[in-house]
């Protein structure tokens, strides 16, 4: 009889403990489901950019630059074109009537992006620090090595670093390119000019004798010229790092931009088609030697959006 | 669910000779008069919040409550408070119904204790009743709350271990099996939640299956008066508390229309279409005021989310998010979510 008594207590007890903490896991359940996410959302995040409220997104873009970015009877075209087009959709400017394009010459892409000429800069823009210091980049986007292109005629002559050292031949590149710089480091003796298409231009009316740029901008004008021009494989060294350029003042459109590249990123690790991947076949893709995959953007945020909860298989 | 006593609602603690019922009422009379107290609860409530619900949405303007009276159908309006308040409306019934069959039975075997309002309530609800509102909270609540329907289960139908086996081995064995096999299952999960320190939700997925083990059974005499008078305040709160969101839930749904006011020029307006005609679409903008827009200037319209269907939680159960009820999650396959339309950002 004790004993029956006894457990009748435990039990008793028991279910008084049970009943106490499933309440409390209710009201705590209940002030969570009432809590706003840890989380900024991607509309608050879009609410902090300069471009919040703005009719159109003005995008500083190269008009010259066969397969990344050019114009073609008032269309803007190329893989840079496409990332731009990309970004600019999911900020909420779809369509190109709700983009300004602003074409840009590759020395003019810093300040048009702090005199605020531009929202963004997608032209095949390095990372670099010193860049960084001047403005803020979301990416790498894409990943290239420079190399150097050569008249077809000078493609048994010219295979090296040290060819290009050599005083008889011209070597030409864009002004406040990082393709200058890494020249320097060579000690090669180089022509700046404005774009790199008019060293290509300079090379066909035999002013220069090569082009060193990125891979991708080669490549651009060996689709132009496949039959007058050569890319030789030239160990420089770094690879570059292409990245979208934001203005400094605004470190919520980098993470925006950085945010949106990710997205893409991740559809594309999935196996799944992405905006870079439907880029990248339709642009560059044909004309690389070795096919690249979207690099992993860097110091990506963590936001929400809308579609979190949607099924991912 | 019926209980073994009859609901009484007189306090005879004073002379448990007192026959009950009392106040003069037969208990068939009190069961008459108390479920159709319930039902009439069960039409007028959701008539009340849907009328509540239109006030708010028309920011609190007389002439815009009355422009979405006349155009919103009542059936639609019904329709629309069923669809964001069954989630509350369960919440309450499981909550009312498990307390009270914790409260009743701990109240038979004191005679002469006046029975809860809650127990009351229990009593004189049929047992498809309580079923039925445990599986719309099985459909309409959240994979993450879902957890806690299980010692609310076993509270309102008093599901004890006992009933798995006679023999305690094999209940115990039991058990472990069957909690082993829900721990496998959430495995994933629960190695997210930790790696994030999500330790509600640890808890949340871990613990109320432990106490559905021990949560049947009568309380003892000492707890039961406070406890029912706590939870009854505290369903009631919690009924006030989440129905706030109810009312100010948008009645309609929320939109972006491109509108081409002047030739190449063109504006988003953020809002609720009222109505349609062959002349004007009359919009609720999201800012406040009414809008009639000529139908021949409006070029497009996309539906947007609104920001309180943001995730706040990062964990997946299956695939399935734990913030998706199983309807949702179960929707979200049939037709998954597009990608979020540009106009929707554009706007705010």
């Amino acid at each position: 009889m004790k004993m029956f008594l006894t457990r009748s207590r435990v039990r008793s007890v028991a279910t008084t403990v049970a009943v106490a903490l499933t309440l409390t896991l209710a009201a705590a359940a209940g002030c969570d489901s009432r809590q706003e996410s840890p989380l900024p959302s991607v509309n608050e995040k879009l609410r902090e950019t300069h471009i919040y409220g703005q009719p159109t997104l003005k995008i500083g873009v190269s008009t010259t630059g066969p397969l990344m970015g050019e114009l073609h009877g008032g269309t803007y075209t190329g893989f840079d074109v496409e990332i731009a087009r990309y970004i600019a959709a999911q900020l909420g400017y779809e369509g190109d009537k709700r983009i300004e394009w602003v074409p840009v010459a590759t020395e003019d892409r810093i300040p048009a992006i702090q005199g605020g000429a531009v929202d963004l800069v997608v032209s095949t823009f390095s990372m670099t620090d010193e860049r960084e210091k001047l403005v803020s980049f979301a990416g790498p986007y894409l990943v290239t090595t420079q190399e150097a292109m050569v008249p077809t005629r000078l493609k048994d002559s010219i295979r090296t670093i040290e060819d290009l050292r050599d005083p008889r031949y011209k070597v030409c590149t864009s002004g406040g390119s990082t393709t200058e710089a890494e020249l320097g480091k060579h000690q090669i003796r180089v022509f700046v000019v404005k774009e790199v298409g008019d060293c290509v231009d300079g090379i066909l009316e035999g002013r220069y004798d090569a082009v060193s740029s990125d891979e991708t901008i080669l490549a651009g004008f060996l689709s132009k010229h496949p039959k007058d021009f050569t890319i030789i494989d030239m160990p420089f060294g770094t690879s570059e790092q292409i990245g979208v350029g934001v203005p400094i003042s605004d470190p919520a459109l980098r993470d925006l931009v950085a945010f949106f590249l990710d997205k893409s990123y991740q559809q594309g690790r999935k196996g799944l088609s992405s905006p870079w991947l439907t880029a990248y076949h339709q642009t560059l893709g044909p004309w690389l030697r070795a096919p690249k995959v979207q690099p992993p953007p860097l110091n990506v945020p963590k936001l929400v959006d809308f579609d979190d909860k949607a099924p991912r298989k | 669910m019926t209980a073994p006593t009859v609901a009484g609602g007189s306090d005879v603690g004073a002379d448990p000779s007192t026959p009950r019922p009392a106040r003069g009422r037969d208990p068939d009379e009190r069961r008459a008069r108390a479920s159709q107290s319930f039902w009439t609860v069960v039409v007028a409530v959701p008539a009340i919040f849907s009328v509540l619900r239109l006030g708010v949405e028309a920011g609190g303007e007389l002439q815009t409550t009355l422009l979405l009276v006349a155009n919103v159908g009542p059936v639609n309006l019904l329709a629309g408070f069923l669809t964001t308040a069954a989630r509350l409306l369960s919440t309450g019934l499981v909550a009312v119904f498990a307390l009270g069959a914790v409260l009743g039975v701990s109240v038979d075997r004191l005679p002469g204790y006046r029975r809860p309002l809650f127990a009351r309530w229990a009593d004189i609800t049929p047992a498809w009743f309580v079923l039925a509102s445990f599986l719309i909270a099985l459909v309409t609540w959240p994979l993450l709350y879902l957890p806690l329907l299980l010692p609310a289960l076993a509270a309102a139908f008093q599901l004890r271990p006992d009933r798995l086996h006679d023999v305690a081995a094999a209940r115990v064995l039991i058990v472990a099996a069957l909690f082993g096999g829900y721990l496998f299952f959430l495995a994933p999960t629960l190695l997210d939640a930790w790696q994030q320190r999500e330790l509600l939700v640890l808890a949340l997925f871990v613990v109320p299956p432990v106490l559905a083990l021990t949560i049947a059974g009568p309380l003892p005499g000492a707890v039961i008066r406070p406890l029912a008078s706590v939870t009854e305040a505290a369903v009631l709160a919690m009924l006030v508390w989440a129905s706030l969101p109810v009312i100010s839930t948008p009645v309609l749904p929320l939109t972006v229309t491109t509108v081409e006011a002047t030739p190449g020029t063109t504006e988003d307006v953020r809002g609720h279409v009222v109505v349609v005609d062959d002349v004007n679409m009359v919009l609720l903008q999201e800012r406040g005021g009414v809008r009639y827009v000529p139908i021949d200037q409006v070029k497009a319209q996309v539906l947007c989310p609104s920001e309180e269907e943001l995730p706040r939680h990062r964990l997946r159960v299956h695939d399935f998010h734990v913030e998706d009820s199983l309807l949702e999650g179960l929707g979200r396959r049939v037709r998954p979510a597009n990608r979020i339309d540009a106009a929707c950002r554009s706007t705010g």
